[in-house]
């Protein structure tokens, strides 16, 4: 059992987080997992959206999540945290767009600043998970648009249309019953095997 | 009880040292853990950002008072329901008996039950220079020099057999822990059983103890060059060539911007928020009670030497 | 070839309804698909031919990946093979082509100017049109279904399927079975029902459409009384027929429809409802199902729902203006 380390203060992350961190194999040891992660979050920043392997994208998701956010708690005068994106930061003038676009683009946001899709493996070669990596708010064409929220989809026309209709039924029996409350034993029992219950739930 | 109380000018004189050099405790280059504090209750802008906001709880302090409260950071150990009823069991057991604000560097007198002691009771002082574990198996380790022998007691915090944990003098040091005194000379660990309690006066800063100690000739028990400790003064007297080549091979100036390796160690604040806002209110009750009874006692103790 | 069909064309000439019912006795049901079938690609060979010299129009394509224009065949090239040319995907999952942003248009229909296209899947924004293509694509298949599931000695007459109405919870097929006299089908005999429909699905054809004169159609169709009496009401207004083809199945139809069955995904035929009290038409019985395009994942929970929907009866009354089959119509909607 070991302590919590209470010098430091850090906010949550939004995304879930391995409870160990993973070995990026390298000649150079831990300093090299270092510096594979500092060239792509470098990349990540620049270019908004990377494809790479499944492993270093996840190791980079969470470094560039936690640099985000302590740019977003501490702001730019604060000289650790400069400090901090100096070093993870290889080119320089990336510093500038860490303060100054993405602090601002996601002050306000409650949910994870960046996005992890699964990419199409290559058909021949290694058969390693393959992944896009992207800032959200980022200006290229969504990759995901399964937008099954479309109410005009025929899967939910249809699911809409048997609530509707459920509804229908439902309120038409409490017309009945408020009608005939006094011998109402009588009618629910005839009254029910026409109109068999349905629950819907979508 | 083997445990002798022995005392000699030279631990005397070596105490007073101390008190002389704790005048220089402005000096003092390490940061200070509560300067983290006023800069986020600093109110520059709006509270735009949830996560600005949630840093600026001021409940957030008590992380280095009771650091014990907040739960292993290690998503292994982690249960939800265990830690709750865990803080309830520590509550209740702060309400029996005064678990007073320590350090690493503190010095402790502590009393536990010993059915073999004579008074059945055993009190021992030293300076705790280690405190682990979270929750009910909080622990911390007190150590002094006693008949020229290096004594080390760990005591659980919650421990229902400790009858009373008294701070004689509630100071910090240089480092997060001192188990380098181990390898020390013996007058950095020797303490008196007799010491009076020295009393801060109320709104004080905890000071800092700049004192650098000396270590013993080699053998250590570990490699304190790499350790980049800051209360050893001659280290560089016992290395080799061997060993500054090593070291220099060994460090890891990195480390300190792996993002994730610190927020493995940390629970992020969020997370305290909650921890905090159950615990608060019942701590802030046993600190008024402990005031009042503490005010009681101190009135007619003498004021001891103070920088 | 042409010379069969001049043949065939005056004989169609000379012959008129109450000619051809005579030779009714003597066709069986398969004997009639065959025949339909055969004048359907003979029509179709001569409408192609009658092209003569090919001619280029420019087709504007908008969309993913990006617009282009393609030179293509003016009365031979569809929408179809304007896909071919983007991708395998292209032609897979659109289900519709829009024409100049307003027009829509068979993916398997020749292109006759120059023109924008827009290929539509299920998933656009606005799938409106699209759903009904593939409503009335469904109820076209249940034909197809209803024909072919029943053994040599019932007969099986299509009547007529109203338009999609995708809120009614289910597609439907008026189809008389003048040999079954208060049918109800086991829960087993719909269950055969929908594996004959997902065999006609899983056989991938494209759906094709073609524009007859109101004289061929009525020789094509000339064991049907019900439909040789809908296809003047039909062909009143422009002298054409559009027909459709899945297979061998042929069928009336207004159009459009989607590309190809395979585009049909999960699919049940849930009920069979007699309709009574219709005085013209004896045992004609209202099939009903429900299904969903390719693609489209669903819990079977929610799809359950649906089904269970489904299993009522339908009270859409049939769209086809006949002066002849009003009353009936009506008289559908009435009892229902």
């Amino acid at each position: 059992m070991n302590q919590a380390e209470v010098s430091k203060l850090v906010s949550k992350l939004r995304i879930n987080v391995p409870p160990t961190h993973r070995k990026l194999r390298s000649p150079k040891g831990p300093e090299g997992r270092i510096d594979k992660l500092r060239k792509t979050v470098t990349g990540l920043v620049k270019f908004e959206r990377i494809e790479l392997n499944y492993n270093r994208a996840d190791e980079a998701r969470q470094y560039t999540e936690r640099l985000i956010s302590e740019a977003i708690r501490h702001g730019d005068c604060h000289k650790p945290t400069m400090d901090t994106a100096n070093f993870w930061l290889l080119e320089k003038e990336l510093i500038h767009k860490l303060f100054k676009v993405l602090v601002p683009r996601y002050e306000t946001s409650n949910s994870s600043y960046t996005r992890l899709i699964n990419a199409p493996k290559p058909q021949y070669g290694r058969n390693i998970d393959k992944v896009v990596l992207e800032l959200k708010g980022n200006p290229f064409p969504d990759l995901i648009n399964n937008n099954t929220n479309n109410k005009l989809l025929i899967q939910n026309v249809l699911l809409d249309a048997a609530k509707q209709d459920y509804r229908q039924s439902k309120i038409n029996e409490i017309a009945k019953n408020i009608g005939k409350t006094e011998n109402a034993p009588l009618n629910e029992s005839s009254k029910k095997p026409e109109a068999p219950e349905k629950p819907v739930e979508s | 009880m083997a445990l002798a109380i022995r005392r000699s000018t030279s631990e005397v004189y070596g105490a007073a040292k101390w008190f002389i050099r704790r005048d220089c405790r402005v000096l003092s280059t390490l940061p200070e853990k509560a300067v983290e504090v006023p800069v986020e209750t600093k109110q520059e802008r709006p509270a735009v950002s949830r996560i600005r906001a949630s840093a600026r709880n001021p409940n957030l302090a008590l992380r280095h008072v009771y650091p014990e409260f907040l739960p292993d950071p290690n998503p292994k150990w982690r249960n939800s329901l265990r830690e709750k009823l865990e803080r309830i069991d520590m509550l209740n057991r702060r309400k029996q008996i005064d678990i007073p604000e320590f350090y690493v560097g503190s010095i402790l007198a502590v009393t536990v039950a010993d059915p073999h002691a004579q008074g059945k009771t055993n009190r021992f002082v030293g300076i705790c220079i280690e405190r682990k574990g979270a929750g009910l198996r909080a622990e911390f380790t007190l150590r002094n020099v006693v008949d020229h022998q290096g004594v080390e007691v760990r005591y659980d915090l919650y421990d229902p057999t400790v009858h009373s944990i008294q701070v004689l003098r509630l100071e910090k040091r240089l480092d997060e822990k001192l188990l380098y005194l181990r390898d020390a000379l013996p007058e950095y660990s020797t303490f008196p059983f007799d010491m009076d309690p020295e009393i801060l006066p109320d709104g004080t800063p905890v000071p800092v103890n700049p004192v650098q100690v000396k270590l013993k000739p080699r053998p250590w028990l570990e490699r304190w060059e790499r350790q980049e400790l800051q209360g050893v003064s001659n280290i560089e007297e016992h290395l080799k060539e061997k060993d500054r080549v090593r070291r220099e091979l060994r460090k890891e100036p990195w480390e300190k911007y792996d993002l994730m390796k610190q927020y493995r160690r940390t629970i992020p604040i969020e997370d305290q928020n909650d921890i905090w806002a159950e615990v608060n209110h019942q701590l802030k009750q046993l600190q008024l009670t402990r005031k009042k009874v503490s005010r009681k006692r101190t009135f007619g103790v003498p004021k001891t030497q103070l920088g | 070839m042409r010379r069969q069909i001049l043949c065939l064309s005056t004989k169609i000439t000379h012959n008129s309804c109450t000619k051809a019912l005579p030779l009714t006795r003597f066709l069986s049901s398969q004997e009639a698909i065959d025949r339909r079938y055969h004048l359907f690609t003979l029509e179709k060979k001569r409408q192609l031919d009658k092209v003569g010299r090919v001619e280029k129009i420019e087709v504007q394509y908008k969309g993913v990946p990006n617009d282009c224009t393609l030179v293509m065949n003016k009365g031979i090239s569809t929408p179809y093979d304007c896909a071919r040319h983007l991708s395998e995907w292209h032609t897979d999952t659109s289900a519709l082509a829009l024409l100049d942003g307003s027009v829509y248009w068979d993916m398997h229909r020749p292109l006759t100017e120059n023109c924008t296209l827009e290929l539509q899947h299920f998933r656009v924004p606005e799938p409106q049109q699209v759903n009904r293509a593939f409503w009335r694509t469904c109820s076209f298949m249940l034909g197809a279904c209803a024909t072919v599931a029943f053994k040599d000695t019932v007969p099986v007459k299509l009547h007529s399927f109203p338009g999609p109405d995708i809120r009614s919870g289910s597609f439907i097929y008026d189809v008389q079975l003048p040999t079954l006299k208060d049918w109800k089908p086991s829960q087993q005999e719909l269950i055969t029902l929908s594996a004959e429909y997902v065999k006609l699905v899983r056989q991938n054809e494209p759906l094709e459409r073609l524009e007859v004169s109101e004289e061929l159609a009525l020789e094509m169709f000339v064991e049907n009384e019900h439909k040789t009496r809908q296809i003047p009401s039909i062909a009143r207004n422009h002298g054409k027929v559009t027909l459709y083809k899945v297979g061998k199945h042929v069928d009336i139809s207004k159009g459009p429809m989607i590309s190809n069955t395979k585009q049909i995904g999960r699919v049940a035929v849930v009920s069979v409802h007699k309709l009574n009290g219709n005085s013209e038409v004896n045992q004609l019985y209202r099939f009903q199902g429900v299904a969903l395009p390719t693609g489209v994942i669903i819990n079977h929970f929610a799809f359950s729902i649906l089904t269970e929907r489904a299993k009522k009866l339908n009270t859409v009354k049939s769209p086809i203006p006949k002066p002849l089959e009003r009353e009936e119509s009506e008289s559908i909607a009435m009892k229902a």
